[in-house]
């Protein structure tokens, strides 16, 4: 299977991706991830202003034969949440880079963003997963 | 997610055109099956709309030969083989003794003394087995033809449009349950008026040698291939029985609500009557019910159900269902609390969503 892996992001080894800028990230799930969960019908997330820490679930995405965990991949304060996903959950499978982002955290601790997975790491994570 | 190549896990004649169409290979009951070629929703709404073909070579196929078919089948299934002439075919259950299910199948009386039977793709085996344990005396032999056949479904709103030029039969002859041995552009097919969607369609049988042209021919007319996901949330929203769930070696067909299955014929003996019968007038504890989830999420088999807190029953069958945009599901729960418009809660992973009971099927179109 040819996924995309946008090279201007960070990755986690349980398939979300992190856009950085300053102190706030966007997270959503890779392109693998929606293909290997089919498509998605509904995805439970945490409320605004929720502390989060890094590697916990906070979320559940739900596709028609599987539920996945969003786990997150930096500790912080949710911020934001994509309205959109609510009633288009399906964005999630059609543009998961762009409009099918799914939160975004308030993070403080720098040294958690050291620890994501650049994008070849990532890359070599999925075609090992694929083999 | 690595994929592993267990041994003996066969494939169907179809294998490679699956692969080839990007079909997302599972394992099911011992077969490399596609569960979804692009996207279950576009499937399922494509047989909807229009049509879809499936593979469902990984069923089993026998042929009932002798002078007894019919005394032997009465005995071992639970629906009424006098329903039954030449040239029909019958849903039906074979039940355990205690009135638990062997199988679910269809079975179709060619001649008096010759019958094919198409059984569900795990129970192959067992099925075999329980029904040559029971021939005793009966004079009939059981061929199993399951793995040089191949059989697919083509099921749709528009199939009898679209199939209808390939075949050398008028269909529309053909009623449902029905079924003709006839060509599809020129080669010999088995094709009933049978389906496991809801919705109007065929299913045919031929030899393995043309398995690629058949399926070749059935996707030109522009039906979708169409994978076991979307087959099961099709069958789902029709509120057909699958075993493992709604029916099992736990769970009696009058538990599923198919009474009307079970033949009452006081000069027919067969297997599983005495208990079918007295569940069937007296009623049982538990009983299959539908659901819908009034808050948001999706319900998925095994979930608990509970009402005032006390859990009453499970999710046999749960999910999205494409073409209603919301989550339904089937549930055995116990039959005191089993009412149309009874609101109850379903536990989804530590968290209790309200529910209520809702007339089934939730659709249909045959």
């Amino acid at each position: 299977m040819d996924y995309k892996f946008p090279d201007n992001l960070k990755y986690t080894t349980s398939h979300e991706w992190v856009k950085i800028e300053e102190d706030i990230a966007r997270v959503g799930i890779t392109d693998y991830a929606q293909h290997q969960l089919g498509d998605i019908v509904f995805i439970q997330l945490p409320d605004l202003g929720t502390s989060v820490e890094k590697e916990t679930s906070v979320g559940e995405i739900e596709s028609v034969k599987a539920v996945g965990d969003l786990i997150m991949p930096l500790s912080g304060q949710i911020i934001s949440i994509n309205e959109n996903l609510a009633d288009s959950p399906e964005l999630v499978n059609s543009s998961p880079f762009e409009e099918g982002w799914i939160l975004e955290v308030k993070f403080s601790n720098y040294d958690e963003v050291n620890s994501l997975l650049s994008v070849n790491k990532y890359k070599e994570l999925v075609q090992s997963e694929e083999k | 997610m690595a994929k592993q190549e267990v041994q003996d896990v066969k494939k169907t004649p179809l294998y490679d055109i699956h692969v080839k169409l990007g079909a997302r290979m599972v394992e099911f009951a011992g077969f490399y099956m596609p569960v979804q070629y692009e996207s279950i929703i576009k499937e399922h709404k494509a047989v909807r709309s229009n049509a879809g073909v499936f593979d469902i070579t990984h069923m089993g196929e026998f042929l009932f030969e002798g002078r007894d078919v019919i005394s032997f089948l009465q005995y071992i299934m639970i629906n009424d083989l006098n329903l039954l002439e030449p040239s029909k075919g019958q849903y039906s259950i074979m039940c355990y003794k205690n009135g638990t299910v062997v199988d679910d199948l269809v079975y179709y009386e060619e001649t008096p003394e010759r019958f094919r039977m198409i059984v569900n793709a795990s129970n192959r085996e067992k099925d075999l087995e329980w029904l040559n344990d029971h021939i005793g005396n009966h004079d009939v032999k059981i061929t199993n033809l399951s793995d040089e056949r191949c059989r697919l479904a083509f099921q749709g709103s528009n199939a009898d449009e679209l199939l209808q030029p390939l075949i050398d039969v008028d269909l529309s002859k053909i009623n449902r349950f029905y079924f003709a041995h006839c060509n599809l552009n020129n080669t010999p097919i088995f094709i009933a008026r049978t389906g496991y969607t809801g919705e109007r369609g065929f299913e045919i049988s031929f030899e393995n040698k043309y398995a690629e042209k058949i399926w070749n021919d059935l996707t030109n007319t522009g039906a979708s291939p169409t994978g076991l996901g979307a087959r099961d949330s099709l069958r789902l929203e029709a509120c057909y029985s699958l075993y493992g769930h709604e029916i099992s070696d736990s769970i009696t067909p009058i538990e599923a609500g198919l009474n009307w299955l079970a033949k009452p014929k006081e000069d027919i003996d067969y297997i599983g009557k005495e208990i079918l019968l007295n569940q069937k007038s007296k009623g049982t504890e538990r009983i299959i019910i539908g659901l819908n989830l009034i808050e948001r999420g999706i319900i998925r088999e095994n979930y608990k159900i509970f009402k005032d807190g006390q859990e009453i029953g499970y999710v046999t069958s749960g999910g999205y269902s494409p073409t209603l945009d919301k989550t339904i599901g089937l549930g055995l729960v116990q039959s005191q609390y089993s009412e149309v418009g009874t609101e109850l809660e379903i536990e989804i992973r530590g968290k209790l969503l309200k529910g209520i009971i809702v007339p089934i099927p939730f659709y249909r179109n045959v």
